[in-house]
C-alpha cells in the first residue's frame, strides 16, 4: 500500500522532534516495501527543512510551493489531490508539530473517504492492517485499522537540541496546484484571515485569559 | 436564522459537564441570533431498528424513560429542543462508532453553528469531522462573548458573529455561565440505521503515560516544588484545569510532554516543545513562550488562581 505523510504548510513551532517522529512512523511501512511520500506545502524555506528532515529519516518528499494562508479545508484540499494522485491508502499526519494541523485530519479522511484516527502515540503495519494506539483522555485505546486511513500521530522523534540549516534539495519532487488538478482561485475561497501574531502574553489578564478556556467545567457547578 | 446545534456526551447517566458547558454557550448565541437551540446526543438502543434502506427514521416524540434526568438537565441548561439519535452501535467516542448516526442528526437540523464542549470525550473526532461534513469555518477552544450581540471568539482571534455567512463548527472551552431556562423542552428521537465504520476497530484500552496525555499539563521545576505553598497553589491550578500536576523525578530534560496547554512553574526540566501552547510561571519567561508571568512565583499563582475563579 501505498503511505503518505502529511508534514503541513509551515515549519514547527518548537520542536522538530514531532516531524521527525512522523516520518519515522512511516518508516515502519517502508520495511515492507511500501511506497512512501511525504509532502509538505508553503514557501520553499519551509520545503528545504521538510525535505531535508524526510530525506534524513529516509523518506521520499515532495514539495508543494505555493503562498496562500488557507483554513484546514483548504490544504486538506491540497493534501487530498496529492493523496489521489499517487493512490496513498494510508495517510500520516503530524499533528503535534502545529496546532492548525489537528484539525486537518478530519478533513482529508473527509475528502478522501477514508476512516479517520486522531491522537496515535504508536504506530505499527501488520499486513492489511494497521495496529495503533491512541490517546483519549487518560487512557491509550489499542485500535486496529484496515482500509484506506487517516492517522493523526503524534509520536517523538529524539531528542534534538540544533539541526543543520537545510539547503536547497535536488531531490525533493516538485509539485505545482496545476498539476494536482486544483485551482488557485477555487481554493482561495478556504483562505484564512490572518490570525493574531506571536506576542507572548505577559499581563496577568491576558494570561489568565489565555487559560480560561482550559478551565474544567464542573459536575452541578458553573457551566 | 438557522440551528444552533450542540453535540451532547453523556457522563454516566448525565451530560458530560463539557457538554453542558457548550450548552450554555449555544444558549447565549441562540438568544441573541433568534435561533432554536437543539441539543443533540447518540444513544445505543437495540430494541428501535431503522429500516436498512433509510437515512434516519424519526419515530415519536415526548420523553425516553433512561433519559429522563439527561431530559431535565438539557431542559434547564436551555435547550429548546433534544434530538436523540438511537443507534443499535455502541458508542465510543470515535467518528468510526458514532459518525454515522451523528451525520443522521446533521442531515435531520442542517444546523448554521454547531457546538462542542472541548474536554467532552468525543470533541476531538468529532469536531473536526463536522466541520468538514458542513464545510465549516471551525474555531478550536472558543468562547461565547458579548451581551446583546453574542459572538463566538477563540483565543487566536478566530469569530463567528450572525451577520456571517455559512456554518461554523466551535469547540467551546472553559465553563460558561449557566442560562437558568424552564423545563419545557421538545424530545425528537431520531432511529439510525446500523453505521458503524468498521474499518476502525476498538480491541482495549489501557492507561496512558504522561508523555501521551493531550490536555493540560502543570509541570513544576525543582526550586518550585521545594516551596511548600507554591506545590499546594500549583495543585489548586492543576485541579482547576483538570491538569495532573507534575514534578522531578517524573519528568527529566527529555521527557516530551504534548499538552495542548503546559503550565511550567519555576525551573522545569523536560522537554517542553511538543506542547501546542505554554505558560511560563518564572523569573525568566524564555523562549517560545505564548504567555508568561515573570514576578515572584508565589504572588503570580495566586493571583492567577483569582482570576481564574479557583483561588478559594
Amino acid at each position: 500500500m501505498t503511505v503518505a505523510v502529511w508534514l503541513g504548510t509551515a515549519p514547527p513551532v518548537r520542536t522538530i522532534r514531532w516531524l521527525d517522529g512522523a516520518l519515522h512512523a512511516a518508516m515502519k511501512f517502508a520495511k515492507l516495501d511500501d511506497p512512501l511520500l511525504a509532502v509538505a506545502a508553503g514557501d520553499p524555506t519551509w520545503l528545504d527543512l521538510a525535505a531535508d528532515r524526510a530525506g534524513r529519516a529516509g523518506v521520499p518528499a515532495a514539495g508543494i510551493s505555493i503562498n496562500l494562508q488557507l483554513d484546514y479545508l483548504g490544504w486538506a484540499q491540497v493534501m487530498a489531490a496529492v493523496a489521489r494522485q499517487i493512490n496513498a491508502r494510508i495517510v500520516i499526519v503530524d499533528e503535534a508539530s502545529r496546532p492548525e494541523r489537528f484539525p486537518e485530519v478530519a478533513a482529508l479522511a473527509e475528502l478522501l473517504e477514508a476512516a479517520q484516527l486522531t491522537h496515535v502515540v504508536s504506530l505499527a503495519p501488520d499486513g492489511d492492517a494497521v495496529h495503533a494506539s491512541r490517546v483519549h483522555g487518560t487512557v491509550l485505546q489499542a485500535v486496529r485499522i484496515t482500509g484506506p486511513a487517516v492517522i493523526g500521530v503524534r509520536i517523538p522523534g529524539a531528542p534534538i537540541e540544533e539541526y543543520p540549516t537545510p539547503t536547497p534539495s535536488a531531490s525533493m519532487r516538485r509539485l505545482d496546484l496545476n498539476s494536482l488538478g486544483l485551482d488557485p482561485v477555487v481554493l482561495g475561497h478556504r483562505a484564512l484571515p490572518p490570525r493574531v501574531g506571536g506576542e507572548p502574553r505577559r499581563t496577568l489578564e491576558r494570561v489568565a485569559e489565555h487559560l480560561a478556556v482550559h478551565v474544567v467545567p464542573r459536575r452541578g457547578g458553573a457551566y | 436564522m438557522g440551528a444552533v446545534l450542540v453535540h451532547i456526551d453523556l457522563d454516566g447517566d448525565r451530560p458530560h459537564a463539557a457538554s453542558l458547558a457548550a450548552l450554555a454557550a449555544g444558549r447565549l448565541l441562540a438568544s441573541s441570533w433568534g435561533a432554536t437551540l437543539y441539543a443533540a446526543l447518540v444513544v445505543h438502543d437495540t430494541t428501535t431498528r431503522a429500516a436498512p434502506e433509510s437515512t434516519a427514521q424519526v419515530v415519536s416524540a415526548g420523553n425516553l424513560p433512561a433519559l429522563e434526568r439527561t431530559q431535565e438537565l438539557l431542559a434547564r441548561a436551555g435547550a429548546d429542543k433534544i434530538v436523540v439519535a438511537l443507534t443499535d452501535v455502541a458508542p465510543s467516542p470515535l467518528w468510526a462508532t458514532v459518525g454515522g448516526a451523528w451525520q443522521g442528526v446533521l442531515d435531520h437540523l442542517r444546523p448554521r453553528v454547531v457546538l462542542f464542549g472541548a474536554d467532552s470525550p468525543s470533541s476531538a473526532e468529532l469536531a473536526p469531522r463536522t466541520g468538514a461534513r458542513l464545510g465549516a469555518r471551525l474555531l478550536l477552544r472558543a468562547r461565547a462573548v458579548g451581551v446583546e450581540d453574542v459572538e463566538l471568539r477563540d483565543r487566536d482571534g478566530g469569530y463567528v458573529r450572525s451577520s456571517d455567512s455559512g456554518a461554523a463548527v466551535a469547540v467551546i472551552g472553559g465553563p460558561q455561565p449557566a442560562a437558568g431556562c424552564d423545563e419545557d423542552v421538545d424530545l425528537v428521537m431520531l432511529v439510525m440505521p446500523g453505521s458503524s465504520d468498521d474499518r476502525v476497530e476498538l480491541i482495549g484500552t489501557q492507561p496512558a503515560e504522561l508523555i501521551h496525555l493531550t490536555g493540560a499539563i502543570v509541570a513544576l521545576g525543582e526550586d518550585a516544588a521545594a516551596d511548600a505553598a507554591i506545590a499546594k497553589n500549583a495543585r489548586k491550578l492543576a485541579t482547576a484545569l483538570g491538569a495532573p500536576l507534575v514534578s522531578p523525578p517524573t519528568i527529566a530534560r527529555s521527557t516530551p510532554l504534548s499538552p495542548d496547554v503546559l503550565i511550567a512553574i519555576g525551573n522545569v526540566t523536560a522537554d517542553v516543545a511538543g506542547a501546542t501552547s505554554l505558560i511560563r510561571i518564572a523569573p525568566n519567561a524564555g523562549k517560545q513562550v505564548d504567555g508568561a508571568l515573570t514576578g515572584p512565583i508565589g504572588s503570580s499563582l495566586i493571583e492567577l488562581l483569582d482570576a481564574l475563579g479557583g483561588g478559594s
